[in-house]
């Protein structure tokens, strides 16, 4: 049973890698890795105005595989994505601004300790804040599976706030700059650095990092050995020639502009739209190739599933019922976390990201349309499958000839709403890393700070999407009525 | 006794049906022979559009054996799929498909199941609704059909495929009084061109002009049956004669 469940899901795995066009990449003479990395972790992980990842984890990790002779595949994410993808074999390695502790030893090895950092709390420019017993009631933000958040919840009891955790970290700065929370715990030098660059936020203690410590590459444990031999080789090099002092003073000494374009780029919606254009269509065609694959191969999973939901045999009712009961009910979140972070672990195969997340579409949004199109069989008057059969007819042409094409009428618009919530669900996925509209608004604000107008665009182009998906939907539905 | 003579084209025995607490049939035996034409009345929840669904077996009985045209349709290794081509059904709500039009309705059937080719079958669907007095109405959209013309294009669908035993399940019951003679009028040429009707219904004056044996049921039992003249002029049973006097008086 359970070889078999394992086919099923390989199976599976191996026909949507197909479909989606994402198989792995080929292996070259040199080694390729995938590396992740924190998607907006300014000045070591962040988008310069061209969309490259750039800051001093990259600039260090580019400078070394070019030295060590090694190819590499960056995937951004959130930090907690990045660290937990290592750990469940989706990547090699992981290079992020990540501290080094002792519990996280016990699931990665990690590379030359490479920059000294420890925590830092901060509160908002000109809050009456003054010291971690003022926090008292108040909330405090903090980044997912971050060494900062968990000095916070060690000495949570203590001062008595509450707390509340973010995915970036810009949206948790304007958290606090918008006082909804009143304080911050994280890396000082990322702070200190968002400060520098124009952060309305004030750092507590600038020159005493809290349970001071250094940041280090990482494998998992036991794993990728020559990955970290040629890392800590290659940075045993760049230490010794003064390059790696040249890329951090290249970061820490200038200001974010330089990296991210200027500040009037950023004040004006057409500025944003005109610096960021490449990125923006980018996204957008990642949501729109996930919006359309996931459409068609989750009607066509719906329908399958519904069809067999009104079958006369009660097992194959029951496979039905069952699958819709257990899909409908998973958050879609859940769903892409389970089968990107969770399963490649089991089945000892990596799921790229893509073909993860239109896994996930289409099991999530294939159980709703299964849902309706089986009321929509239903719901056709019982006196017509009657009919069918009393002229002799059988079940299955019965289905066919009369139940199917009214049912299906029937359901209609529950395709049209259907078809948009799976658009608007696309935007989900980029909490494992895929790089579509939603996460590229992140991307985009991590660099400029400017939420407002730049998730104002995002919006607007998933109104006009949508507008267009429902237009294109209404002429569909015109033409079969006629 | 002329009848037992003459082929039995339905054979009932011992059938019993229940849902759950509700007996609706009690041990019901009945035989209809070949050319018959039985109409079956009694009050509503007697049990008599249940006998008649479990003759085609859109219903199914409980114990008992029911034979048609030399089928053990209780016999779950019956196909009872051809066994209904030859049974033709007309519904109280018509039940015209709703997908497709008057022609399409009729063709149906007949192309779907191999009996006919297209031509022919579209040939044979113009002759049917010439018959019902609808050759107008081929080629138009079901729901712009008043009921009346529903139903006789219902009966037109179920004669399509050449059945040698019709069942009418309260064929007018759903119809606007002035609509009720055209139905009555292709049913009554139907039972005159010899086929064998077995038909429920509320209709007391087209019983007695077309039945050759009046059935009646009350609380899941056959109570009388004969000739309409014995039935309808000298009832027996006190339940029957309690129901004509509501009928007829209504």
């Amino acid at each position: 049973m359970k070889k078999t469940s394992q086919f099923l899901i390989l199976s599976l795995i191996a026909f949507v890698s197909l479909i989606s066009g994402t198989a792995y990449t080929n292996a070259s003479e040199k080694p390729n890795y995938v590396i992740t990395t924190d998607a907006t972790y300014p000045p070591f992980d962040f988008q310069d105005k061209n969309n490259q990842y750039t800051g001093i984890d990259q600039e260090i990790l580019k400078t070394i595989a070019k030295r060590e002779g090694f190819t590499y595949t960056l995937k951004p994410m959130s930090f907690n994505a990045a660290t937990q993808s290592v750990s469940s074999d989706q990547a090699d390695g992981v290079i992020a601004g990540m501290s080094i502790t002792d519990e996280r030893k016990a699931v990665y090895d990690f590379g030359t300790p490479y920059y000294r950092s420890g925590i830092g709390w901060a509160v908002k420019k000109g809050s009456n804040i003054k010291a971690l017993k003022d926090l008292k009631g108040k909330t405090v933000a903090l980044k997912t599976g971050t060494s900062g958040a968990d000095y916070a919840l060690s000495i949570q009891k203590e001062y008595g706030f509450k707390v509340t955790y973010f995915n970036d970290s810009d949206t948790l700065y304007n958290d606090v700059i918008n006082d909804n929370a009143q304080a911050t715990f994280g890396d000082l030098p990322v702070i200190q650095y968002a400060v520098k660059n124009g952060t309305k936020l004030k750092v507590m203690n600038p020159k005493a990092p809290i349970q001071a410590g250094w940041y280090g590459f990482a494998v998992k444990k036991g794993q990728n050995a020559k990955l970290l031999a040629s890392f800590n080789h290659g940075f045993a090099e760049i230490k010794k020639d003064g390059t790696y002092d040249k890329i951090v003073a290249k970061y820490l000494g200038a200001s974010a502009a330089t990296f991210t374009g200027s500040k009037k780029d950023n004040s004006t919606v057409m500025g944003i739209l005109n610096a960021n254009r490449n990125a923006f269509l980018q996204g957008l065609w990642q949501t729109v190739i996930l919006t359309v694959f996931a459409i068609v191969l989750a009607s066509i999973w719906g329908i399958l599933l519904g069809v067999m939901g009104v079958s006369q045999l009660p097992w194959i009712r029951a496979i039905s019922t069952t699958i819709i009961y257990l899909f409908r009910g998973l958050p879609l979140m859940v769903l892409a976390f389970f089968i990107y972070i969770g399963l490649p672990g089991v089945i000892g195969t990596k799921i790229p990201a893509f073909t993860a997340g239109l896994l996930t579409l289409i099991l999530n949004e294939g159980a709703y349309t299964a849902a309706f199109v089986r009321g929509g069989f239903e719901a056709v008057d019982r006196g017509q499958m009657e009919a069918a059969r009393s002229l002799g007819l059988p079940y299955s042409k019965s289905m066919r000839r009369v139940i199917m094409p009214q049912g299906l009428k029937i359901m209609i618009p529950s395709f049209i709403n259907q078809f948009i919530i799976t658009l608007k669900d696309t935007s989900i996925l980029s909490a494992i890393g895929i790089l579509e509209l939603t996460q590229t608004g992140s991307l985009i604000v991590s660099r400029n700070s400017q939420g407002f107008r730049v998730w104002a665009i995002v919006a607007v182009i998933y109104l006009i999407v949508i507008t267009l998906l429902t237009w294109l939907s209404n002429w569909v539905e015109k033409r079969t009525r006629a | 006794m002329s009848e037992a003579q003459k082929k039995v084209k339905v054979h009932v025995d011992k059938v019993n049906k229940s849902y759950g607490d509700n007996h609706v049939l009690r041990d019901i035996s009945l035989d209809i022979a070949e050319n018959e034409v039985v109409v079956m009345i009694g009050p509503s929840g007697s049990g008599k559009s249940t006998f008649l669904r479990m003759l085609n077996q859109l219903e199914t009985q409980d114990d008992g054996t029911i034979v048609v045209d030399g089928f053990d349709i209780s016999d779950k290794k019956t196909d009872i799929n051809k066994v209904r081509e030859n049974i033709g059904m007309v519904f109280q709500n018509f039940n015209l498909f709703n997908n497709y039009t008057v022609l399409e309705n009729i063709m149906l059937a007949p192309v779907e199941l191999g009996k006919l080719d297209k031509v022919a079958a579209e040939k044979k669907a113009r002759e049917l609704l010439d018959t019902v007095g609808l050759a107008d109405k081929a080629d138009v959209s079901v729901n712009s059909l008043s009921g009346g013309q529903k139903q006789r294009i219902a009966i037109a669908r179920a004669l399509a495929m050449s059945p040698d035993i019709m069942l009418f399940d309260e064929p007018t019951s759903a119809l606007d009084p002035e609509m009720v003679g055209d139905v009555l009028e292709v049913m009554k040429n139907l039972a005159d061109s010899g086929m064998t009707m077995i038909i429920v219904t509320h209709e007391m004056g087209f019983a007695k002009q077309v039945a050759d044996r009046v059935v009646f049921f009350e609380s899941g039992k056959i109570q009388e049956s004969g000739a309409p003249e014995q039935v309808f002029n000298a009832p027996k049973n006190a339940r029957l004669q309690e129901f004509l006097s509501k009928v007829m008086h209504a």
